[in-house]
């Protein structure tokens, strides 16, 4: 661990804050989010009651971690990881040979040891107003992860957190806060993962990134709760400052209900951002994501394209609003997102839209919503390829494009496989749609 | 009985049918041209060729190599040895040439082709039809021009080597150099014992690959059959003349 050169502790400040989250938390009924779309997302099923934070002892190698945290790093170096196993965080690593003044540590840690470098940032994209999850996530969050990159510094290897949920019964409030300190580059990733538990459990996160002027990022943020009945409520920002760069890639894989606001914003002239998400539900999930991106200043460029497949009776539904505030005079974005049905009884909801409150920008969104094309299917069948592997060639080449942008060998394979593990399970499914048509 | 035979194919769509009793044969190391004027029934009989169930063939049989593949799965057929290069060939998106391919070959074959013999292969067909490196890492048709589109059918063509080839207006969207190249692949690939079906409605190509028969199609039916020297009065009387020859028959 680098020395540290701030030696506040533990502001009064955060623990204040909690307190009065606690009171909002406490008070706030379970929320119902109205959608746009063909449905409400509820919370009726999940019997909150009966979920709490849980501990566990720390392990004191990467072999001790459950399997499906070990199948997921591999054996890949990191320049910090941290896994948080429900509350307790059970392993840490730090890299032996970072550059001076890099930080990677729980965010309890942090709090202690670098009070004002945190304070500077903590809550500040995602306080606890914004709903009861938002307010347990800052009333009761525990372990964290910290990740600083310091002015004029570049980390190589990626700083990674594991959330991992292995039990029913667990609420976990993760918190992750990353900042890249002025023209600093810095690639952060986020993976949450359970294997297929039987029973309830929740993931109640929140994830700020900073970036500071003329920073690079790399956000990774990779979801696979398993076929449990894991909910997922969490918040993820990232915020932009003068002429620096954010790329950020959320990838949902797998989870019983999701509801997430994932937000870029560009919060300064030159601020750049790249937002490539993709999904893909199965069974009888239900994926509701409503990501903004927000322009608080002129002279920011934005791009997102999103991709997504359903299977089964899943419900997908992506909501991506443009927004740009008054006076944010010459900001150009554009927004697309791409749906591939794959089942009859699947329900996609693409909802893109567009607050703009200055003259002068460019702001723009498209889409489409398909299904596996026949005309490509019989194309590949006519070169020897059976319909099924068609079928699952033309899936995997609808996402190979945004998976190909990652630039991180661990992380493609990772994301190829499981598609092509969903793509097996749901392979009947798949094909007898296909065949109806 | 020939290699490929088409025995009085009548094809149908939902509202009409194209094809009123079509047949012919196809074998191994011979090369037919079908010319016929625009929607006379070509690309749907090299569509039916392949088994594309948009269409339903309401009489007479498919035989290849003496099996009737009439009802038979398009990948069946491919993997028995036919192939078509097709007029309006589909993006594969997000699949690079060079996956594709491969995906292609092993898909005929029990084992995976070795990544030596595959990239061997490669560069021996891509050599051979002049296509540049780059090609292959790009998604498969997607965002080609019409000439690379048909130069990447060809290359298809040669990887899968198949025994007989139909070549649906390939050589439309190409250019004259281009037009040279792929009729030489084409060339090559009739000494190595291909037959081929050589669809096209102007006789540029057929100045490069010379046709040992060749068989008009008007509005669904062979009306007219010959030598090489077909092309050439063809040629000089346009379609008009066949036109008015079927109607003194009939008359
Ligand atoms: N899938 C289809 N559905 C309906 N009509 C079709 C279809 N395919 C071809 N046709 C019709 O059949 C006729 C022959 O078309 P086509 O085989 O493409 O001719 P060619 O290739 O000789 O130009 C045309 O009238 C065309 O409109
Ligand atoms: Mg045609």
């Amino acid at each position: 661990m680098p020395a540290s050169d701030d030696a506040t502790t533990a502001p009064a400040t955060i623990a204040a804050d909690r307190a009065a989250a606690l009171e909002i938390f406490e008070k706030t009924e379970l929320p119902t989010w109205r959608r746009g779309g063909f449905w409400t997302t509820t919370l009726r099923d999940l019997k909150f009651d009966e979920l709490g934070p849980r501990e566990y002892p720390a392990v004191s190698s990467r072999d001790e971690l459950p399997q499906v945290v070990r199948d997921a790093l591999g054996d890949e170096q990191f320049a910090g990881l941290i896994v948080q196993r429900g509350a307790s965080v059970i392993y840490s690593e730090v890299a032996d040979d970072l550059p001076a003044g890099v930080i990677a540590c729980t965010l309890e840690q942090a709090m202690a040891d670098h009070g004002e470098l945190t304070t500077k940032y903590y809550a500040k994209r995602i306080g606890h107003g914004e709903g009861k999850f938002t307010a347990a996530n800052a009333a009761l969050w525990s372990g964290g992860a910290f990740f600083y990159v310091p002015a004029n510094t570049e980390v190589e290897k990626p700083f990674q957190v594991v959330n991992v949920i292995d039990e029913p019964g667990v609420a976990q409030y993760g918190r992750t806060l990353a900042i890249v300190d002025t023209s600093g580059k810095g690639i952060f990733r986020e993976y949450n993962l359970a294997p297929d538990i039987e029973g309830q459990a929740l993931h109640s996160g929140a994830t700020e990134i900073f970036v500071e002027p003329n920073g690079w990022a790399k956000v990774k943020t990779f979801q696979d709760w398993g076929s449990g009945e894991v909910y997922d409520i969490s918040t993820k920002r990232v915020a932009i400052a003068r002429d620096a760069h954010a790329r950020w890639f959320p990838i949902h894989l797998g989870g019983h209900l999701t509801k997430q606001t994932l937000d870029i914003v560009t919060a300064d002239r030159g601020a750049d951002m790249r937002h490539n998400g993709l999904y893909f539900t199965q069974g009888d999930e239900l994926l509701d994501l409503f990501t903004t991106d927000l322009h608080e200043s002129g002279d920011t460029t934005g791009d997102t394209v999103w991709k997504g497949a359903a299977t089964g009776k899943s419900k997908a539904s992506y909501e991506g609003l443009i927004e740009i505030r008054e006076g944010c005079q010459n900001s150009h974005t554009y927004l697309q997102t791409h749906t591939l049905m794959l089942s009859k009884d699947a329900k996609v909801d693409a909802i893109p839209s567009l607050i703009v409150k200055t003259d002068d920008v460019s702001a723009s969104h498209g889409g489409t919503v398909g299904e596996v094309d026949e005309h490509q299917v019989f194309y590949m069948r006519t070169r020897g390829i059976s319909r099924q592997d068609a079928i699952r060639i033309l899936v995997e080449g609808f996402f190979e494009p945004v998976i190909e942008q990652f630039e991180d060998e661990a992380l493609e394979t990772l994301v190829r496989e499981r598609i092509q593990g969903k793509l097996a399970e749901a392979s009947d499914d798949i094909a007898s749609y296909a065949a109806t048509k | 009985m020939a290699d490929l035979e088409i025995i009085n194919l009548h094809v149908r769509t939902e509202e009409r049918e194209i094809l009123h009793g079509v047949s012919l044969q196809v074998n191994k190391g011979e090369t037919h041209a079908l010319m016929g004027p625009n929607g006379s029934g070509k690309s749907t009989l090299a569509n039916v060729l392949m088994g594309n169930d948009t269409y339903e063939v309401t009489e007479g049989q498919i035989i290849f190599n003496g099996e009737d593949i009439t009802e038979e799965d398009p990948e069946k057929r491919s993997q028995a040895g036919l192939f078509l290069a097709f007029q309006y060939p589909a993006v594969v998106p997000g699949v690079s040439v060079a996956n594709f391919l491969r995906l292609a070959i092993n898909a005929h074959r029990d084992e995976p082709i070795n990544v030596k013999e595959f990239r061997d292969r490669l560069k021996e067909n891509m050599d051979l039809l002049k296509v540049p490196r780059e090609f292959t890492s790009r998604y498969l048709n997607d965002g080609f021009s019409g000439g690379e589109k048909k130069r990447a059918e060809i290359l298809q063509m040669a990887m899968l080597d198949p025994q007989i080839a139909v070549l649906d207006e390939t050589d439309s969207g190409l250019d004259i150099d281009a037009l040279r190249v792929v009729s030489e692949g084409v060339n090559a690939l009739r000494e190595r014992g291909m037959g081929s079906l050589i669809i096209t409605h102007y006789q540029r190509i057929l100045d490069y690959i010379k046709p040992d028969f060749v068989h008009i199609l008007l509005e669904g039916r062979i009306v007219e059959e010959g030598g090489p020297e077909l092309v050439a009065k063809l040629e000089e009387h346009g379609y008009d003349w066949i036109r008015e020859e079927v109607a003194s028959r009939a008359g």
